[in-house]
């Protein structure tokens, strides 16, 4: 009777065993912070409107300023989603039997908005206001993206605490004028450079606030 | 030597390790409608209504309730027609009124608010060449028609004689309750920023039709055509 005998080249298998082994948490625990990453699992929510409505067109190549249709932007919490009166200043006129504006001119005919799908959505126990932020000279590109290049908008931020604290500890490569806030082409690191950066946190005495209840009210 | 299936294993094993990392990286470039995934829940959804959002209860939907019809917020008394309305006396008013002071800054702003909201139309120096009113007039020159029902009337230049006329509180007017083919602003802007720009466009009409005698004397040696 022949007894089993593991083969020469089974001593091979001790070191793989071991480096596999050892590699696997490090593996396991770098695929969870990656995976599970508010960048992975927030960031790029991009719903279908009810109307495809482009902001390409509207603020790319028409150059409409963010402000004429977000006009809560920079006096208030919320930047507001426009009414519908705010499309028919032009639309009334402009390709108003476009099949694409249907919804747009029943809603102006019955009075109902419309239902746009909200894009960013912070959890209800967070408090975000989008004035002290826009008229301190942080931009809209800054946490929106290139809104100006999206046929449809998307989530461009992964809006975890992590990242508004990355932020609010070190505000300076973010700032530009308040005058620019809603120019999408500039970017603020590049264009304006940490000494003129630095002078405008010291002009604006910009300092934002870490503490807890400035968000969580 | 291992056998070959057992290497084959090991290969393929270390090119599976790698797909999980090129998965997420894939989701992470391509937006789609799938995201915010709420593994926990925490308290992330109350039952609370938020700015802009439905309420089934109304008909409308509206959770942010309009205001009713006649009411009047605290410190709104419209009974200041030169404020609210800009006219005085039943004709337009040619000044301010008492509230605001026409400063530097004023007209700044003025400027800043006109580019936001009126430029799109009338151009940035108010001549109806905005970027809104050159695609609106492409459309209508389409050569089988105006395409989609399109009918745009060009934005008026605010240099043309006749709306030079116009008296400052007529402006506010017009930026207030729009005129004819023009819709009004009096939901996007506010009052004191539809007084602003009203002062903006008499400075730019000024501007665009300025003669000698609008330069300081101790200035005028330095236009160019004086020399
Ligand atoms: C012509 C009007 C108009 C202009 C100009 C405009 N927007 Fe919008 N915006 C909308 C409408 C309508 C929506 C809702 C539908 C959608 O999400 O596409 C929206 C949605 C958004 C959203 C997503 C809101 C959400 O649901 O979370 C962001 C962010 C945004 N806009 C930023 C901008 C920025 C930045 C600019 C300036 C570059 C801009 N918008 C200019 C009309 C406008
Ligand atoms: C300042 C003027 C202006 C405003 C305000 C405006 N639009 Fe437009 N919109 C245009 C112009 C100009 C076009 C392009 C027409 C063209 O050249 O085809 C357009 C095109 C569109 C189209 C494509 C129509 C088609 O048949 O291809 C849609 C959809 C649209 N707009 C939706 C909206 C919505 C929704 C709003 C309100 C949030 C809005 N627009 C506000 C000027 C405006
Ligand atoms: C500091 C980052 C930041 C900046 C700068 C910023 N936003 Fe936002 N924006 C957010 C966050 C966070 C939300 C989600 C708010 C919520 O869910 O309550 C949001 C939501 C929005 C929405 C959806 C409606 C609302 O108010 O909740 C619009 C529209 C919008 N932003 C437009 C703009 C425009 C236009 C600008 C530039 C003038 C701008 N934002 C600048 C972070 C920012
Ligand atoms: C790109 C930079 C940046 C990001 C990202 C950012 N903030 Fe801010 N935040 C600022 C600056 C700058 C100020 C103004 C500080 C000042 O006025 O001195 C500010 C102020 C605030 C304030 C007002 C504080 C007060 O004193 O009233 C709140 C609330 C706030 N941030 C919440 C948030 C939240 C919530 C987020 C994440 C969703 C966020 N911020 C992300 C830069 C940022
Ligand atoms: C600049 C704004 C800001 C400040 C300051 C801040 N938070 Fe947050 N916090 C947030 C936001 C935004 C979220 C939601 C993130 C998300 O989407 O999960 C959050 C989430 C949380 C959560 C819930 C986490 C979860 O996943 O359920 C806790 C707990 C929390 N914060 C505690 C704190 C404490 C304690 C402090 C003070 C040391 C603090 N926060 C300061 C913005 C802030
Ligand atoms: C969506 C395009 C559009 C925008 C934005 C716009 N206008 Fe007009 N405006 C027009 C058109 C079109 C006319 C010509 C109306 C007509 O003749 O039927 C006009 C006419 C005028 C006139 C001349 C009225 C007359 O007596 O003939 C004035 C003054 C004026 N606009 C001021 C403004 C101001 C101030 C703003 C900014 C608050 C503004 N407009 C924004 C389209 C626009």
């Amino acid at each position: 009777m022949s007894r089993f005998s593991f083969p020469r080249w089974s001593n091979l298998l001790l070191p793989v065993i071991i480096l596999v082994g050892a590699t696997m948490p490090l593996y396991a625990a770098y695929f969870v912070a990656y995976g599970f990453s508010p960048k992975t699992l927030d960031a790029g929510y991009q719903p279908t409107q009810p109307i495809p409505f482009s902001h390409a067109l509207h603020a790319g190549q028409l150059g409409l300023d963010c402000r004429y249709c977000h006009i809560g932007v920079d006096r208030a919490a919320s930047a507001s989603i426009p009414v519908t009166q705010t499309c028919m200043n032009c639309h009334t006129t402009i390709r108003p039997e476009s099949p694409k504006l249907a919804k747009l001119n029943e809603s102006n005919l019955t009075g109902m908005p419309v239902e746009w799908t909200r894009v960013h959505k912070l959890p209800d126990f967070a408090f975000f206001n989008h004035a002290a932020h826009v008229t301190r000279g942080v931009g809209c590109a800054t946490c929106h993206g290139r809104i100006d290049k999206m046929e449809v908008v998307y989530q461009f931020s992964p809006l975890s605490m992590g990242w508004c604290l990355e932020c609010h500890r070190e505000p300076v490569t973010n700032l530009r004028s308040p005058m620019d806030v809603t120019n999408m082409r500039l970017d603020p690191a590049k264009d304006l450079g940490i000494d003129e950066q630095t002078r405008l946190q010291a002009r604006f005495q910009i300092s934002p606030s870490e503490n807890c209840t400035t968000c969580h009210r | 030597m291992p056998p070959r299936w057992l290497v084959f294993l090991a290969l393929l094993a270390t090119v599976a390790a790698v797909l999980p990392f090129t998965i997420v990286a894939r989701v992470r470039a391509t937006p789609d409608a799938n995201r915010a995934v709420h593994i926990f829940q925490d308290m992330d959804f109350q039952a609370k209504f938020k700015t802009q959002t439905k309420n089934p209860l109304f008909a409308d939907h509206r959770a942010m309730r309009p205001a009713v019809e006649g009411s009047v917020a605290r410190g709104e008394v419209y009974a200041d027609t030169h404020y609210w309305e800009g006219a005085v006396q039943g004709d337009w008013a040619d000044g301010l009124p008492s509230q605001l002071q026409l400063t530097d800054a004023f007209i700044e702003r003025g400027q800043q608010r006109f580019n936001i909201y009126c430029s799109a139309c009338h151009g940035y120096s108010g001549y109806g060449d905005g970027i809104v009113n050159q695609r609106a007039m492409a459309l209508m020159s389409n050569t089988n028609g105006p395409v989609m029902g399109t009918r745009w009337v060009a934005a008026k230049s605010l240099h043309d004689p006749l709306v030079r006329e116009h008296r400052l509180g007529m402006l506010f007017n017009i930026a207030t309750n729009g005129i004819r083919n023009m819709a009004g602003y009096q939901g996007q802007i506010t009052t004191d920023d539809r007084w602003a720009i009203a002062c903006y466009v008499q400075a730019l009409q000024r501007s665009q039709n300025a003669t000698t005698q609008d330069v300081p004397p101790e200035l005028r040696k330095d236009l160019p055509l004086l020399k």
